[in-house]
């Protein structure tokens, strides 16, 4: 551990420096001074270099595993300076700081070195937390199922993993591991001989193989756990189904239908069912799978997902992709009454419907079998095949309503795990949809496999309507009508299937991206927050494109190239195909999954609230986090030092003139103020003397009329504030509360905290350098009124905020909100729009009486607003 | 390199690929001990209207070049085995009028300046925008009146 020794001389080091400082004359503000601008610009570096990572989940960018390890030291390195600098300004140690550090660290080499950050030792993952992140832990077929539960919030039944580790702890311990690599080394090298006789002393040998103590005790406990919550209604204890989710299974190579699902399992069986998944491992079938794929130097690893069954009134499956003879764009839905077992074996008789891929999902023809038996759980264990009623034989399964939303539903699958699936699914008696597992359809369109380059030529004849503008934030293919958003839209009217064109980049599309094809718009960012979400949920997404919304036009069907940056007029086939038979998808390959988990222990802030009690070094878990933390404490430090600073008292801090009473002091950085007032340090700087860029946008919105001064009707100022002054109070009006009113600003950078009357505002903005290392964050709490009221204000600025783009975040009264990586132009004006409506809601919440209020002012606020930037363009 | 100076072999090869299709795709070599790299730039340069072929395996790739010429071959520069720059050599001596783009890491930007003087048409650092590698390729087409 270099790093930890390295960090304990520097921590000497401080206190070594901070003990000379005592009893010394204190050190110069301009010492100190340079040391915060350090801060300031290490904090921004780091925040690039995030963003830099970021980026690279976009698809835009080839990299290899080296340039994460890379990355990942340079950040570091980075991030331990930037405590280091803290040390420094505050002359303190920070031990917990750096001790955070040091768990981020650790954690995220353990992640590079493959092994898996797990917080459970007890080898059992819940399916509520589990997604394509953690694939090798859950396997591929759970891992799906949590992505289609988690990330795109379609029901599935409830459940838990018993990962591969747990898998391996097994066979260590029972000495099986190595005996098992044994045997496959032999069968390999012998070129299968005795096959039959090693398959069935394997499984044998797993089927007879003790369980670790804590192992068996912790699926005992997660299985009654389950049971418990799912009780069915008449009490009685849910049947199980036993998944095998192994690392190879559906992925590249098949292995489709050689491991075991035991169904109908009771709850105290599930040891002897975990064990019959496990050795299906090695049947015969398998082994010879294995054997001729080339698989033989890859460890085997099982892991096993253990769920409720679903009590189906109608089960079926679902082929999102097959091609027929007169009909090249189709899916297939097969379906029977009950459980659907029979179906995926083949036995039953089921209904076959054919739909278009395309939406509305058109229905081609209807084949309806007359189904005389179906499966259905058996009360004590199992499952037995029942007669069906005499009506009920001869019905179709399925209405167009229900094959309409089984349809959306698997095209919805489809366009994130960009391929054709194979979708079980089944039907509850009370009628909702349960997604069972999909899986990649092994048969792939067969024309799309033969002529792979055709997709260039196809594109060749289609109109192009945008080409080489524009940023991937996340690549694809995908195809739909054009829908334009604009900023009044209510997301829940977004129509499925359309592609989402809008001049800004919002965090609000976050709702309808799982209904959208596809994003693209004029400005944004690929390191946006909208970008971070459409990654995630892997919607093909164009940015900064400049003319989008001028150049697509309101339903107009197009193809959406985001890999090529490129916009087609109509549906381009060849290429959607194109992207549906490729073999390796990349948000599967090892680095995209790994940077992905490293940037977890990177990139998320969730140390939003300065004023909360949760605002400490313990509760650093990012990287961010700890950026955030120390760019905090530096601003606090300043703070301080500007009202005990002696040398800051005389000179730097400065009181400001201002139109409107804002108590306010500031300390320029640098080129915060004008050349003339900077030099002239005994006089009061006044709005004239702002250079700073966002703290001057800030102020012309707080000046703009009807924002501050709220009545439309002209007032005179004067006796306005005095009644507002009195109705403070004295103890709030007292100079040394008022005193906070402090800006540290630079000519690109503001650090405002701002108490007026009761509310509290602080604003942290950095504009005017490269588009991406624009930000603001803004906070906003308080109030005189009570809670209901001040929470009706809250609502109503948050309301405003996330119209305006923001990402934001409400909790009682308090409000958070985030913008970052808009162009300069943008971002002012979105600091205009701050400085109005700091004004504008600095004493509303006494006039929110009902909820219809808030409305009422929101529209007041947004009109007046409107006209404002109209007559400031 | 003029035209002129194909040999024989070449202009075989060319003229095979000619009677197979009637336009002929400009043909890429992609190699790189990466398999990601591979794995994105074949799908990408597919799409695009190219023949690709990519190789993890320095060796199986310059058996390929022994076999049959490609007018773009993109190679990384760090490899074991066999490192990007005695594979730059070998493809030029077999086939002068092929056009090489290197891939190298930022450490090595250096090293590339200097391949530049074995013949390097261009070099893109790692990690790096597919776009810029697309770019690169059609600036070959260009110069070779390759594009169609």
């Amino acid at each position: 551990m270099k790093s930890f020794h390295f960090s304990d001389m520097l921590v000497r080091a401080g206190s070594a420096l901070a003990s000379k400082l005592r009893g010394r004359p204190p050190v110069p503000f301009s010492v100190l001074y340079k040391k915060f601008k350090g801060i300031l610009e290490r904090h921004n570096a780091i925040l690039e270099l995030i963003g830099d990572m970021g980026d690279k989940l976009g698809g835009d960018y080839v990299y290899d595993r080296q340039y994460i390890f890379d990355s990942c030291e340079k950040l570091g390195d980075q991030v331990f300076k930037l405590i280091s600098d803290l040390n420094l300004l505050c002359q303190g140690k920070n031990v917990a700081l750096f001790a955070a550090f040091e768990r981020i660290q650790t954690r995220i080499r353990a992640e590079l070195a493959g092994q898996r950050v797990l917080s459970r030792t007890d080898h059992i993952l819940p399916l509520s937390e589990l997604t394509h992140d953690l694939a090798d832990e859950g396997g591929n077929k759970m891992a799906s199922l949590g992505d289609i539960r988690n990330i795109l919030g379609f029901p599935t039944p409830q459940g838990f993993v018993i990962t591969a580790g747990a898998y391996f702890e097994a066979m260590e311990r029972a000495g099986l591991r190595k005996a098992v690599a044994d045997a496959v080394r032999e069968l390999c090298d012998s070129d299968g001989a005795h096959l039959a006789e090693t398959a069935e002393s394997l499984r044998q040998a797993v089927l007879d193989m003790p369980l670790p103590r804590e192992l068996s005790r912790s699926i005992e406990r997660a299985t009654e756990r389950l049971t418990e919550r799912c009780v069915n209604p008449d009490g009685s204890s849910p049947l199980l189904a036993v998944r095998s989710s192994a690392w190879d299974e559906d992925g590249e190579s098949s292995f489709a239908g050689m491991y075991e699902t035991e169904l109908g399992v009771v709850g105290t069986d599930i040891l002897a069912a975990y064990r019959k998944v496990l050795a299906s491992m090695f049947c015969e079938e398998a082994l010879r799978y294995r054997l001729h794929h080339g698989l033989c130097h890859e460890e085997p690893a099982m892991a096993v997902g253990v769920m409720p069954m679903v009590d189906a009134l109608v089960s079926g499956g679902l082929y999102t992709y097959a091609p027929l003879s007169d009909q090249d764009q189709a899916m297939v839905v097969s379906a029977a009454w009950g459980l659907g077992k029979p179906i995926v074996d083949g036995t039953a008789e089921t209904d076959t419907y054919i739909l278009l891929r395309e939406p509305p999902h058109k229905l081609v023809s209807a084949d309806v079998a007359e189904k005389t038996t179906r499966l259905a759980l058996r009360e004590n264990g199992g499952t037995e095949t029942e007669p069906v009623p005499e009506a009920e034989r001869g019905a179709p399964c399925l209405s167009p309503t229900q094959l309409s939303f089984l349809a959306k539903t698997a095209m919805t699958l489809e366009h994130f795990f960009k391929r054709p699936l194979d979708v079980e699914w089944a039907l509850t008696p009370g009628g909702s949809l349960v997604v069972l597992q999909a899986r990649p359809l092994s048969i792939r369109p067969a024309e799309g496999c033969e002529r792979d380059g055709d997709a260039a030529e196809a594109a060749k004849g289609a109109r192009v309507l945008l080409s080489g503008r524009g940023v991937t934030a996340m690549g694809g293919v995908s195809a739909g009508p054009v829908h334009l958003v604009t900023g009044d839209e209510d997301p829940a009217d977004f129509p499925y299937g359309a592609v989402l064109v809008a001049r800004h980049s919002s965090p609000r599309f976050a709702k309808v991206m799982p209904k959208c094809r596809g994003i693209i718009t004029d400005v944004g960012s690929a390191t946006g927050h909208m970008a971070t979400i459409a990654r995630e949920l892997r919607v093909p997404t164009l940015v900064q494109t400049g003319s989008a919304t001028r150049t697509l036009s309101e339903g107009q069907e197009i193809t959406l190239d985001a890999d090529h940056q490129v916009v087609y007029e109509g549906r381009v086939e060849a290429l959607c195909r194109f992207e549906l038979v490729r073999e390796d998808v990349f948000e599967e390959s090892w680095e995209y999954r790994t940077l992905k988990r490293v940037l977890k222990h990177v990139s998320p802030l969730t140390l939003l609230d300065p004023k909360s009690e949760g605002f400490t070094p313990e509760s650093c878990r990012t990287y961010h986090d700890i950026a955030r933390y120390v760019h905090q404490r530096s601003v606090d430090k300043l703070t301080a030092l500007a009202e005990t600073h002696k040398e800051i008292r005389r000179g730097a801090a400065r009181r400001l003139a201002t139109r409107l009473p804002l108590g306010l002091t500031v300390i320029d950085v640098e080129g915060g103020l004008s050349p003339a007032a900077a030099e002239n340090a005994g006089s009061e700087p006044t709005e004239a003397d702002i250079l700073c860029r966002p703290f001057k946008a800030l102020l012309d919105g707080m000046n703009a009329p009807g924002m501050w001064d709220t009545n439309p009707v002209a007032v005179d100022m004067g006796s306005f504030m005095s009644s507002v002054t009195r109705t403070l109070g004295t103890e709030a009006s007292h100079p040394s509360r008022m005193g906070r009113n402090l800006a540290v600003f630079s000519r690109e950078y503001l650090n405002l905290h701002l108490r007026l009357g009761y509310h509290f505002t602080v604003v942290d903005a950095f504009i005017g350098g490269a588009m991406n290392d624009n930000s603001i964050a803004f906070r906003f709490m308080g109030g005189v009124t009570d809670l209901a009221r001040r929470s009706r204000r809250a609502g109503l600025v948050a309301v405003i905020l996330e119209r305006s783009d923001f990402l934001v975040e409400t909790k009682g009264d308090l409000v958070t909100a985030r913008i970052k990586k808009h162009p300069t132009r943008i971002m002012l004006d979105k600091m205009f729009l701050l400085g109005g409506l700091i004004g504008f809601t600095r004493q509303l919440d006494a006039k929110l009486d009902t909820d219809g209020d808030v409305e009422l002012h929101r529209n007041i606020f947004l009109q007046r607003i409107a006209a404002l930037r109209e007559t400031r363009e | 390199m003029t035209p002129d100076s194909k040999n024989l072999s070449d202009d075989v090869t060319r003229q095979q690929a000619e009677a197979e299709t009637p336009r002929r795709k400009t043909s890429i070599l992609v190699l790189d001990d990466e398999p990601i790299v591979c794995k994105r730039l074949k799908p990408f340069f597919q799409k695009a209207g190219y023949e690709v072929e990519a190789f993890n395996q320095p060796l199986d790739a310059l058996a390929r070049i022994q076999a049959r010429r490609f007018d773009v071959v993109i190679t990384d520069l760090k490899m074991e085995g066999l490192d990007g720059l005695s594979f730059l050599g070998k493809v030029k001596e077999l086939h002068p009028d092929t056009d090489v783009i290197l891939i190298t890491g930022f450490a090595t930007m250096e090293t590339a300046r200097q391949s530049f003087r074995k013949g390097v048409f261009d070099c893109v650092a790692k990690p790096f925008k597919l776009a810029e590698l697309l770019d690169g390729v059609k600036r070959i087409e260009k110069e070779r009146g390759l594009a169609s």
